[in-house]
């Protein structure tokens, strides 16, 4: 071991404001007085400490929110309830029940598309795919997306009627989060365009699907929050099918 | 909980009062506590285990958290109950996912640019996308280290007590640690000059 190495053995203590071993102090000092090399290291790690310190908290997708907000709904509550449980009206449950077990099915299909796109695109070691394939799969998932959208805003109309509706400030976030990626999905779309074979533009483009893929998924969880039973069963297991995609 | 605790609640400390609500299922109690914390254990699960399982780690925290509220009993503030939470779990998931944490910290003992001395220099500000991605590239371990002792401020023995290591053992990991991001940072540095 070189003294530069022994003396920068010690630097970190110095960085943290402690006092090297006792039997180095003397060397690292002094050396530290002559070395160039290593007072540059110790003014690194004093920047790298900083910098560290900078490094704040970060604010995660909305959707992260969305789906806990929807386990927790599907789950026991830790306290007990101590209202009564909400009486489900037939027909606001009849609607539920076939907009989830829709979400499910087109959540399903959508993932097992996205993955064959995604993983055929990876294991043909390059292979451009056509770039009708990527269209046609977001073009799906365009005419999914309205089927949900208008089933979301059948729901929301039936909420308002009935005193229980779907958070609207949930709603909101949602459809926030759907705007957003549209527009990270129409980029992409634009940029293949141009460039049917740009590898990036599609790796752009099929994240963004998989991030829709993920709020709708985020949606059948809040839908199921407003019907009860056997229903439930289906968007847990379209949502578990999403986590895995 | 108990009457006292109900008297405290009721008195008013924000923790006990925000944490009594969500276990009251008080609408909107929750949420109100997942803004509150949720960037800073985002941070911290995107700092430990990478943005690819961060998402799904912070869903599992709240969840973890949702459950356990009745646990919280004021002792601590409730963001280092959460805190205490949320690096659990990452940690559990490093371990699951690959192998032990030890035995990764111990791809280090034979990396030279750990120790130092053939690092060159940063040179100026350290970007702070540059260290987030330079992070992503250390071993598991040293990064738990570094992320909980120069990011989140811990002590190496609130450190060692996390991993399960002894206080030498964090002291010499997050030298190594600071040491290998040097080298990186100027790896990065030397790589972007024409």
């Amino acid at each position: 071991m070189t003294i530069c190495d022994e003396v920068q053995s010690q630097l970190s203590l110095l960085v943290d404001g402690q006092q090297p071993e006792r039997a180095a102090q003397a060397l690292v000092r002094s050396h530290l007085e002559t070395c160039a090399s290593c007072r540059g290291a110790l003014q690194d790690l004093e920047r790298l400490r900083r910098a560290a310190a900078s490094l704040g908290p970060m604010t995660p997708p909305d959707h992260v929110w969305l789906e806990v907000a929807g386990q927790i709904r599907l789950s026991p509550s830790p306290a007990p309830a101590e209202t009564a449980p909400r009486r489900e009206s037939p027909r606001r449950a009849a609607l539920a029940q076939w907009i989830g077990l829709a979400a499910a099915l087109v959540i399903v299909t959508l993932g097992y598309y996205a993955i064959q796109r995604v993983s055929g695109g990876e294991t043909t070691g390059g292979n451009v795919q056509p770039a009708g394939t990527v269209e046609a799969v977001a073009e799906e998932l365009n005419q999914a997306t309205e089927h949900y959208e208008k089933a979301v805003a059948e729901l929301e109309a039936l909420a308002k009627s009935d005193a229980t509706a779907l958070d609207p400030a949930i709603a909101a976030t949602l459809k926030q989060n759907i705007q957003t990626i549209d527009v990270a999905i129409a980029e992409s779309r634009t940029a293949l365009s141009k460039n049917p074979g740009s590898e990036p533009a599609r790796a752009s483009l099929f994240e963004a699907l998989r991030r829709k893929v993920g709020v709708l998924q985020a949606t059948v969880t809040l839908m199921n929050e407003m019907r009860k039973g056997n229903q439930a069963g289906a968007a847990e297991a379209a949502a578990a099918f999403g986590k895995k995609s | 909980m108990s009457p006292s605790n109900v008297q405290n609640v009721s008195g008013g400390h924000p923790d006990l009062v925000l944490a009594d609500r969500c276990r009251r299922d008080e609408p909107g109690a929750f949420e109100e506590l997942y803004r509150l914390y949720s960037p800073r254990l985002f941070g911290v699960a995107y700092r430990l285990v990478g943005s690819q399982e961060a998402e799904d780690l912070l869903q599992e925290i709240f969840l973890a958290a949702h459950r356990k509220l009745s646990q919280y009993k004021g002792e601590s503030s409730l963001g280092t109950w959460l805190f205490r939470l949320a690096t659990n779990q990452c940690l559990d998931y490093l371990r699951s996912k690959r192998a032990r944490l030890a035995l990764l910290t111990d791809t280090f003992e034979h990396d030279p640019n750990a120790h130092g001395s053939a690092a060159g220099a940063i040179v100026g500000v350290v970007d702070r996308m540059d260290l987030e991605r330079a992070l992503a590239l250390l071993p598991p371990g040293a990064r738990a280290v570094f992320v909980l002792h120069d990011v989140e401020g811990c002590e190496h023995r609130e450190v060692a007590d996390h991993l399960g290591i002894s206080d030498g053992t964090s002291k010499s990991q997050l030298h190594k640690a600071r040491m290998r991001l040097r080298s990186l940072l100027a790896a990065a540095r030397t790589a972007e000059r024409p």
